[in-house]
């Protein structure tokens, strides 16, 4: 076809100039290096224990990577999975409901408090990082009433299940995470609602303006980030065997992390599963392995920082070269 | 005139100004005599802006000369035309809202005490005898200027320009949000300045303000000098007809499309306060142009029948059926498409491919079950790309690094894609090239030959006038003349835009 003139000759092939790729070839390499250094590192026990233990935060991340992607962001998700966690222990306990019906419940006051979130940033226009800022204080301060700072132990067996227990020598929460991370690259990559995200957050007014339903995607993908959390305090009550009103402080941060390390732009517009994938598992192996080779935990704190600062740099050269 | 023997205090000659395939002035010469206020007149990128712009120091010119008080000057920047005494009060004012009165005033040359402090004391004192000299017994030198009105706010910056004894004084569109007292108050200083002998350039729409307060008028179009004359020589007939005045059949081949039946009717529409009470009716085939000045109101009509600023009361019937539109969603299932005003900030998503812009109002049609039919949607935007000849290097190239017209193909594109029944056009053509604005224009006649009923707002005059079966005009949120394209001549239209004491509209 004439119009399509040839295209400009680019000296790094596309694929190559992928964040998520650069990534993955970071990833690749600081394991092969930590590896060499012990040899505890990468055994299949190691690695399937650490996917176990980044599921918490994992399950959070995938809709975190859709709320970022629009622009926005959500600081309460942590608080959300204390409040939910909390509600699932006081449900059961207090309450008396069946455990099945009390994890529904947890999930259900998760997506609540995310549907809040969503409701009052597009009716109130408020900044969603003033609102999450509010949310955070105030779900906190709500598991902290309806728990009296009481925990709750002694949950039936089944229940420890998904925490602690492995299908196919799979642990089973990572096994959930996987499904869920294909539900949501596929989401984001293929269906209307992935395509509006990324029309949000590029130029919210040119979508509003194109008939799409901007306020509705927005009060869904802070409802799901809430229900990811919820759900997140369900496997991490599972998994730890009891409730406590602090559970999830500080998720936020390791959450915001690993999206942004995974290439997802802050101001929107750009990111994929993918790339919160890698983040996420990056962030988790360098943590264990940096441990294991005996580095103490704030000097790993230290390396994380570098590594998403490198990561900004990286993905706003990325940037320039587009442009 | 016993001014004319006087040297003027500024005097431009021959100036030229090109953008990147723009001509923006060619040979234009213009003065300013010692206590006269000359009006520069001409429609929306006539080369005003541009003309003040050279005179302030923002752009330099390609060629041609300026002169103060006889004497060349070149103006490297602002700074410059301001030591030669050259002050421009923009339409935005730019002033500081958290400070006083006096501080903006003095903001930059504040009186000095020993040691480099701030005099404050001489500043308020100097504040205040500027505000004396002008009879302003209104305003306070210690006023925060967040507080003050916008009237208020407009004589700081007079009196800024004054405190910089400036002794030319730019003024483009000052009445443009000013209530009638305000524009009384304003005139009374204009006219004290032109006692002390400051020279004045005003640009303003507004005929009948110009035969209150100007002397002489320069009238410009597409960049070029049209003519100038004495205010008292001349009237309003004289000077649209020299603003819009141009062979306009050859620019702008209509083609006649048989008139069908009405698709919109919209009865009573109010949004305040921009939209008050219009009512309106567009026909299948039909192509209405709606004229106005910037402000007007034009804009905002469009996005209350669109649905992103829901009208408050009155009715819209689509296909004779009423309607509420009150969201965009709404509108485009009721077949309206509109391609708005701003492209970059609203037409198009600049940072994503030109495939995904295309299919982006029309994704719903391109799903199953939310699921993107990717290689429909690729079918879609190169056979788009086809149809409306943009040039890209392919669909998956970024919108954004297209040139403006391609842009606007696309943002037309995409809306068509929905094969809507009523399409409304904000500004179509504005800042294309020619070629695309043929193109354009070729596009709405065969729309309209397939049934399409069009509004177009344009604020190129000769492009309202050449492209419509029918126009309307809006002045402050009303549709205030209606003419059929036998009866929308430039000065008929142009009179009813400009509105005030023209005769000439009470016989449209």
């Amino acid at each position: 076809m004439s119009v399509f003139a040839a295209s400009p000759g680019r000296r790094v092939p596309k694929w190559l100039a992928r964040h998520e790729t650069l990534l993955a070839i970071i990833l690749v390499a600081a394991l092969a290096g930590l590896g060499a250094f012990n040899n505890r590192f990468l055994t299949v026990d190691n690695l399937l224990n650490q996917g176990r233990l980044m599921t918490e935060i994992g399950l959070i991340a995938l809709p975190m990577t859709f709320v970022i992607i629009t622009g926005g962001i959500d600081l309460s998700v942590g608080a959300i999975v204390g409040l939910s966690a909390v509600m699932l222990g006081y449900s059961w306990k207090t309450f008396g409901f069946p455990l099945p019906l009390a994890i529904a419940f947890a999930l259900a006051v998760g997506g609540l408090a995310g549907f809040v979130n969503g409701f009052v940033i597009t009716r109130v226009k408020v900044p969603p990082l003033i609102m999450t800022i509010a949310t955070l204080a105030l779900y906190r301060g709500l598991a902290e009433g309806v728990s009296q700072a009481r925990s709750v132990r002694g949950y039936p067996e089944w229940f420890y299940g998904l925490g602690q227990g492995e299908w196919l020598g799979v642990p089973t929460q990572l096994l959930l995470l996987v499904v869920l991370i294909v539900i949501a690259g596929v989401a984001l990559d293929r269906t209307t609602f992935g395509r509006t995200l990324y029309a949000i957050g590029s130029n919210e007014t040119a979508a509003r303006f194109s008939a799409l339903d901007v306020d509705r995607t927005k009060v869904v993908i802070y409802t799901l980030s809430g229900l990811a959390s919820g759900l997140a305090a369900v496997v991490l009550v599972s998994r730890v065997t009891t409730t406590r009103m602090d559970m999830g402080m500080g998720y936020e941060l390791d959450v915001i992390a690993a999206v942004v390390l995974g290439g997802t732009s802050i101001f929107g517009g750009a990111g994929t599963i993918w790339g919160t994938v890698i983040g996420l598992v990056m962030i988790q192996l360098l943590k264990n392995g940096l441990a294991l080779t005996g580095v103490k935990g704030d000097a790993t704190i230290v390396v994380i920082g570098v590594a998403l600062i490198m990561s900004t740099l990286i993905a706003s050269s990325l940037q320039r070269r587009r442009e | 005139m016993s001014a004319a023997a006087t040297v003027p205090l500024l005097e431009v000659k021959g100036l030229e100004k090109s953008f990147p395939g723009v001509r923006a002035l060619s040979g234009v010469s213009f003065d300013v005599r010692p206590g006269e206020v000359h009006a520069l007149l001409g429609e929306n990128g006539a080369g005003k802006s541009t003309l003040i712009k050279i005179v302030s120091g923002v752009y330099q010119p390609d060629a041609g000369e300026i002169l103060i008080d006889g004497r060349a000057m070149r103006f490297a920047a602002p700074e410059d035309a301001r030591r030669a005494g050259v002050a421009t009060i923009y339409q935005e004012l730019l002033l500081f809202p958290e400070l006083t009165v006096a501080e903006n005033i003095f903001l930059g040359h504040a009186p000095r005490a020993s040691g480099g402090r701030i005099d404050w004391r001489a500043m308020t004192a100097k504040a205040e005898a500027l505000l004396a000299s002008l009879d302003i017994d209104d305003l306070a030198a210690d006023q925060v200027v967040g507080s003050l009105s916008v009237g208020h706010r407009q004589r700081v910056e007079i009196l800024r320009a004054l405190s910089h004894d400036a002794r030319i004084l730019i003024m483009d569109e000052p009445t443009a949000a000013l209530t009638e007292a305000d524009v009384t108050r304003l005139f009374a200083i204009v006219r004290r300045l032109k006692e002390r002998g400051v020279g004045i350039v005003y640009i303003s729409h507004r005929l009948d303000e110009l035969f209150q307060i100007a002397d002489r008028v320069t009238v410009l179009r597409d960049g070029a000098w049209v003519g100038a004359r004495d205010m008292a020589d001349t009237n309003a007939a004289e000077l649209v007809q020299m603003m819009v005045g141009r062979r306009i059949d050859n620019l702008f081949p209509k083609i006649a499309a048989p008139i069908g039946a009405p698709v919109l009717q919209a009865r009573g529409l109010v949004r305040n306060p921009t939209t008050r009470d219009v009512s309106l009716e567009v026909r299948a085939g039909e192509i209405v142009g709606l004229a106005g000045l910037v402000g007007s109101g034009r804009s905002e009509l469009a996005q209350v029948l669109f649905g992103i600023t829901p009208a408050e009361r009155g009715e819209i019937r689509l296909d004779g059926q009423a309607v509420r539109i009150d969201s965009p969603e709404r509108a485009r299932a009721g077949g309206i498409a509109y391609v708005p005003e701003d492209r970059g900030a609203q037409g198009l998503v600049r940072a994503m491919s030109v495939l995904h812009n295309f299919s982006l109002a029309a994704l719903g049609g391109l799903s199953r079950l939310g699921f993107i039919d990717r290689a429909a949607e690729r079918r879609m935007a190169e056979a788009g790309v086809l149809r409306f000849g943009v040039k890209t290097s392919s669909v998956d190239e970024l919108a954004g690094r297209l040139s403006g017209g391609n842009q606007q193909k696309i943002v037309l594109g995409k809306w068509l894609a929905n094969n809507p029944k009523l399409l409304i056009l904000d500004e179509p053509t504005r800042g294309i090239d020619v070629g695309a604005k043929a193109e354009i224009h070729r596009l709405m006649c065969e729309l309209a030959g397939e049934g399409v009923a069009i509004l177009m707002i344009s604020s190129e005059l000769p492009e309202v006038l050449g492209m419509s079966d029918r126009v309307l005009v809006m002045r402050e949120g009303r549709l205030v003349a209606e003419f059929d394209r036998a009866h929308a001549t430039s000065q008929a239209v142009g009179a009813a835009m400009m509105g005030g004491d023209d005769p000439m509209e009470r016989a449209a």
